[in-house]
């Protein structure tokens, strides 16, 4: 008897269960048309500036095409953006579309067929010619030879110098070379022994996004923009890799690498050297405004291996973009489709963006359309970064990317930068545990 | 009459019988299938491993990392938060009034957000934060607080300790009200010092509110996420990597459920299993001692 009425409870709650989820999908599938109006959610990237950008103009949008609505809210963070579009895609409740997806990330919703790929979309080859990033897009093919993300911004990530320090030392200009910056490392530990060239605590952690901002920075350098992986082969240039390996660890003898957590190290002067994209200048506006460009601070490429040409040397692109959800309907698609091109269609969309975010615009006539030139004669600081767009590399666009940059973490760039391992074996036990993951 | 009865008792029952099921069996049954299949939720097809991914889950560094950090974090935590609520609860026992107010003060950091007190502490343990720059310029001592292993898992649960103290103090201070006085009293007569008045009085009257906090305080070290997410990312060396940064990490960097799934089970298993003999092993100590 007991058991008849749990079972009979459980049998209840399952079907109110039921219930209330065969609610939700029905509101789903008949709520993305309505009146001839077609309903578009877009998530925008959980930070203010962005937000404001993509709802002005969703709002133009829907003044000029009444037929379609974009509805734009904030990209949940549960904890991170990246897990809450995939507890959205699980439990059934995807946007159409979002921005803020990183090619990394990008792989493995497309290898789980989550993303719709925009090439299959109606007018894409018109939205790449009207925005002028053909060439641009050209990097972000993926292995299956798809696009799933429309690149908004690329940031080519650059190196920030305290040239105030450095002058001190007697350098009017940053260091090019290993040796150069190993040199001054030298006078620095000299004259200031309580500072380091780079102090910057995630340079010991082996999160994976963080090697994003040191060791792709320096190994795009050094091999000169090589892959590091190509579909299921480790393809990274071993030479170089144990060239920035070896350079670090020289940077580490020097005790000129500090990893303890520390405040604004950088803007303290405890620091010299560290990464810098487009958004710390805004933020050092209104925060730091001590910090000058050419004065305080100065905006360099990474530094190559002695006997490298030191111009035109490449970078790791921050870069993040925008896709359209595979569980989209037809109709949203279609909407979306309308909507990008609206967007990408007129430059001064991407100049309202850049105003806004500082971000600069991932196409092909940044430095050359008139548009952006009086921008970028008001910032110069921003110049730097437009300039180093060519040679900007994008992440990996694999779906194990997580895995394989927590390796290059852990078996070689931390070991190393904390002096518990040498170069070459770094080098080969990280190479073994990535071609592990790839198998 | 009894059968209407028998009905009303399953009503009364029902918000929480409904409660457990959706949020407690849906899930556990949910995750013990997705534990057998290479599953991410969002791809749509899948494949059944069997017991793969429990057996590589139990082969993983990060999965052995998370065994030994939770029992690291136990023996660091559970008698810092209990010496902690016990002198709270002693202090507030003391007061002449308002003690009310000062346990309600003692409880607030219980509400606190665990993000916001993680990025404090980051401050106040950095480098150069007026804490280190004293403790160097002063006493030469130049500690790294969340790069040594030790120091870090000690952070850690420090700053866990400091949320649940409140939360245990009302617990104990109940287990104090609960004394009578007149036992204090006799034995003040017998010219029992305050030291054997702990030990002999206090503590085995206090052993059932001791009890509680204790289970409960073994009990939120398996459950350690928000703290170590912010502070460490379950370094340095996977030195305060626990069940749930694991779990994350798999599930939500990784996009693997299923893996993901196997090591909550396993997790949940150890979880069971060591709070099981724990509180076993109280009820012996209670016993031996005659205070149940």
């Amino acid at each position: 008897m007991k058991i008849k009425k749990v079972a009979s409870l459980v049998l209840a709650a399952s079907l109110t269960v039921s219930g209330l989820a065969a609610c939700n999908n029905g509101d789903k599938s008949n709520g993305s048309t309505k009146d001839g109006v077609t309903t578009i959610e877009f998530w925008a990237a959980p930070n203010p500036t962005q937000q404001v950008y993509w709802k002005e103009v969703a709002e133009e949008f829907t003044k000029e095409n009444p037929d379609i609505k974009v509805n734009v809210s904030p990209m949940k963070e549960s904890p991170t953006s990246e897990a809450g579009i995939q507890s959205a895609i699980a439990g059934g409740s995807a946007p159409t579309m979002s921005e803020n997806i990183n090619r990394g990330f990008a792989a493995q919703l497309s290898e789980s067929k989550a993303l719709l790929p925009l090439d299959e979309l109606e007018g894409w080859d018109e939205i790449k010619k009207n925005r002028n990033m053909e060439d641009t897009m050209k990097g972000w093919e993926f292995a299956d030879g798809h696009q799933y993300v429309l690149p908004i911004y690329s940031n080519a990530m650059l190196f920030g110098w305290r040239l105030d320090v450095l002058k001190e030392l007697g350098y009017n200009e940053p260091p090019k070379t290993y040796s150069e910056m190993l040199e001054v490392a030298k006078k620095l530990k000299e004259k200031h022994p309580d500072k380091y060239v780079w102090a910057k605590p995630d340079l010991a952690d082996p999160t994976a996004w963080k090697r994003w901002f040191d060791f792709f920075m320096l190994y795009n350098a050094a091999s000169d923009g090589n892959k590091f992986v190509e579909g299921t082969d480790f393809t990274g240039d071993k030479k170089a890799g144990e060239k920035v390996l070896g350079f670090v660890e020289e940077l580490q003898k020097a005790d000129a690498l500090m990893t303890r957590q520390s405040k604004d190290p950088f803007e303290s002067g405890l620091g010299i050297f560290t990464d810098i994209g487009p958004w710390t200048i805004s933020y050092w506006a209104e925060k730091f405004p001590e910090m000058k460009l050419n004065e305080t601070y100065a905006l360099a490429l990474p530094p190559v291996p002695d006997g490298m040409d030191t111009e035109n040397v490449k970078t790791f692109a921050d870069t993040k973009g925008l896709v359209v959800y595979a569980s989209a309907t037809k109709e949203q698609q279609k909407a979306a489709s309308e909507f990008i091109k609206w967007v990408y269609s007129n430059p001064e969309n991407d100049l309202k963006w850049l105003e806004k975010t500082n971000l600069p615009p991932a196409r092909d006539d940044l430095t050359t359309n008139d548009t952006f030139k009086s921008f970028f004669e008001n910032n110069p600081a921003l110049q730097p970064y437009a300039a180093a767009v060519p040679n900007a590399i994008p992440p990996m666009d694999n779906s194990k990317y997580n895995d394989i940059q927590t390796f290059i973490g852990q078996h070689a760039f931390n070991p190393v930068v904390k002096g518990e391992k040498d170069p070459k074996a770094a080098w080969k036990d990280m190479q073994e545990a990535i071609e592990g993951a790839l198998k | 009459m009894r059968k209407n009865q028998g009905w009303l008792g399953w009503l009364f029952a029902s918000p929480y019988l409904l409660y457990a099921i959706i949020f407690f069996l849906i899930p556990l049954v949910w995750s013990l299938f997705l534990s057998v299949t290479d599953w991410n939720l969002i791809s749509p097809t899948y494949s059944f491993v069997g017991l793969e991914n429990y057996a590589a889950a139990l082969k993983s560094q990060g999965v052995q990392s998370a065994f030994f950090v939770t029992f690291k974090f136990m023996a660091v935590f559970v008698p810092l938060v209990i010496a902690f609520s016990i002198i709270v609860a002693l202090i507030v026992q003391g007061l002449p009034r308002f003690k009310g107010l000062f346990l309600i003060g003692f409880f607030l950091p219980y509400l606190a957000s665990g993000v916001v007190s993680s990025l404090i502490v980051k401050g106040i343990l950095s480098y150069n934060s007026p804490l280190n720059e004293f403790l160097r310029g002063t006493f030469g001592l130049d500690i790294d607080w969340l790069g040594s292993p030790f120091a870090a898992l000690f952070v850690v649960a420090l700053i866990i300790a400091w949320k649940f103290t409140g939360y245990y103090a009302l617990i104990l201070t109940s287990g104090f009200e609960s004394i009578s006085k007149d036992v204090y009293e006799a034995a003040m007569i017998d010219g029992v010092t305050p030291w054997q008045r702990f030990w002999k009085i206090t503590l085995p009257l206090l052993y059932p509110a001791l009890f509680t906090v204790l289970i409960l305080s073994i009990g939120v070290t398996f459950g350690i996420f928000t703290e170590v997410y912010q502070l460490t990312g379950g370094g340095p060396n996977f030195a305060t990597n626990t069940w749930q940064m694991e779990i994350f990490t798999k599930a939500f960097s990784n996009l693997q459920a299923g893996y993901a799934s196997a090591i909550a089970i396993i997790a949940s298993i150890v979880t069971f299993v060591a709070i099981y003999i724990i509180r076993k092993l109280l009820e012996l100590w209670g016993k031996r001692n005659g205070w149940t």
